[in-house]
């Protein structure tokens, strides 16, 4: 009598268990990852694997986490999040191969470069570091440029000229600031950077000048 | 016939066993000095005996399976510990390897936003996994400006506002490449101890 009533105690604790495990490791699952909002399997798993390959290749995998993230946030299919990571470990990669080891951030400005129009032969001309310096802010105004609208060769031409001259962040920022605010007034983006570049004082040459090929 | 017919002794042995043992109070009196004399063993009533003597243990189905839970939550948390925000096995790597990628966030970067008719505006931004609710703009005493400040890590951070649920760039921050989504976004770089 004692022996049945024990198993059955039993089996309830068991029971009871079980259920309580079974939903703490699907709630604790669903807390970890922040790709669970996006559909078990398929997408998911395939940007999944992208950011494996980034691991496995060196590359920062926080970059297509993040974008994927957005993606997610912006109520983007599925599809399009995938193709955005796919982009974006692409250009990650592209940006790797010209810079050579820069830090992750430098990495993923340059790869946003890329990805803004850039082509890699112009991004070449950064790859001789300067020491205790990163070029973050030339890469995000030069960017921005390709962003509106200012021809690909003139930015280019512009933030080199600043970047051999050994301009400092702040040169690169107040650049940005006139450009912008000229863009807004409604002067043509080409013709408002080129104003303004021809203002910009220079300084001795620390970097020689290479035409890029391509 | 039976057994006890053929061995005699057998009936005399078991008469024997049965017959109560008569002693005297004086006897029975020695036998218990004996063993009151004797020390009790540490052993089994010290605290280690008290540990590891077996004992019966009752517990109720609910009592039993909060122990599960419990002993689960104490394995997933030890999952967790074990693994930093890119879902990456710390296990193995050298301390100061890890602590070294952790991100600081010592410097304090203002966000501001105009808008004078909004009712609501959040910023949204890889700093914060793009979450649209996570991080609200406080509205000034004057009325049209919104601000929040936050610590953030050092590095290129790309972000958007969210007003009234529609997407929105920085007007005073620089613009990141296309998204791919449909809606453009902001770069701000924040540089320790300074932000732009």
């Amino acid at each position: 009598m004692i022996h049945a009533s024990l198993l059955r105690r039993l089996r309830i604790s068991t029971l009871g268990a079980g259920v309580l495990v079974a939903s703490a490791i699907s709630a604790s699952a669903q807390d970890t990852n922040p790709l669970a909002k996006l559909e078990p399997g398929g997408n998911r798993f395939v940007i999944e694997l992208l950011m494996d390959s980034a691991t496995a290749a060196g590359l920062p995998s926080r970059p297509l986490l993040s974008k994927a993230l957005e993606g997610i946030s912006k109520k983007a299919d599925g599809k399009r999040i995938v193709e955005a990571v796919r982009k974006r470990l692409l250009f990650l990669r592209t940006a790797r191969g010209v810079l050579g080891p820069v830090d992750d951030e430098e990495l993923s400005a340059g790869a946003a470069l890329l990805e803004a129009g850039a082509k890699p032969a112009q991004l070449e001309l950064f790859r001789p570091r300067r020491k205790g310096h990163n070029d973050l802010e030339a890469f995000i105004v030069w960017a921005d440029f390709l962003q509106r609208n200012v021809p690909s060769e003139e930015a280019y031409s512009a933030i080199t000229k600043l970047w051999v001259d050994g301009a400092d962040d702040e040169t690169f920022r107040s650049l940005w600031t006139n450009v912008q605010s000229d863009i807004s007034q409604g002067l043509n983006p080409g013709t408002a950077l080129q104003n303004r570049i021809r203002e910009t004082p220079g300084r001795a040459s620390p970097v020689p000048v290479k035409p890029p090929e391509g | 016939m039976t057994d006890s017919e053929l061995h005699p002794y057998v009936e005399w042995i078991a008469r024997e066993a049965s017959r109560p043992v008569i002693t005297d109070q004086a006897a029975r009196d020695r036998v218990m000095a004996a063993v009151r004399a004797e020390p009790l063993p540490r052993s089994y009533f010290g605290l280690w005996g008290r540990l590891v003597r077996p004992r019966p243990v009752s517990l109720s189905p609910v009592a039993g399976a909060l122990l599960a839970a419990g002993l689960v939550g104490i394995g997933v948390l030890a999952g967790t510990v074990t693994h930093n925000r890119d879902g990456q096995s710390t296990v193995g790597q050298p301390r100061a390897a890890v602590a070294s990628r952790l991100p600081v966030s010592d410097t304090v970067v203002r966000f501001v936003y105009v808008a004078p008719q909004a009712s609501k505006v959040y910023v949204v931004g890889d700093f914060n996994g793009w979450d649209t609710t996570k991080t609200p703009l406080m509205r000034s005493a004057t009325g049209g400006v919104w601000t929040v400040d936050l610590p953030l890590t050092a590095g290129r951070h790309t972000y958007a506002f969210v007003v009234d649920g529609s997407w929105s760039t920085d007007p005073y921050a620089p613009l990141a490449p296309d998204d791919g989504f449909g809606h453009a976004n902001s770069v701000k770089l924040v540089r320790r101890g300074t932000s732009l």
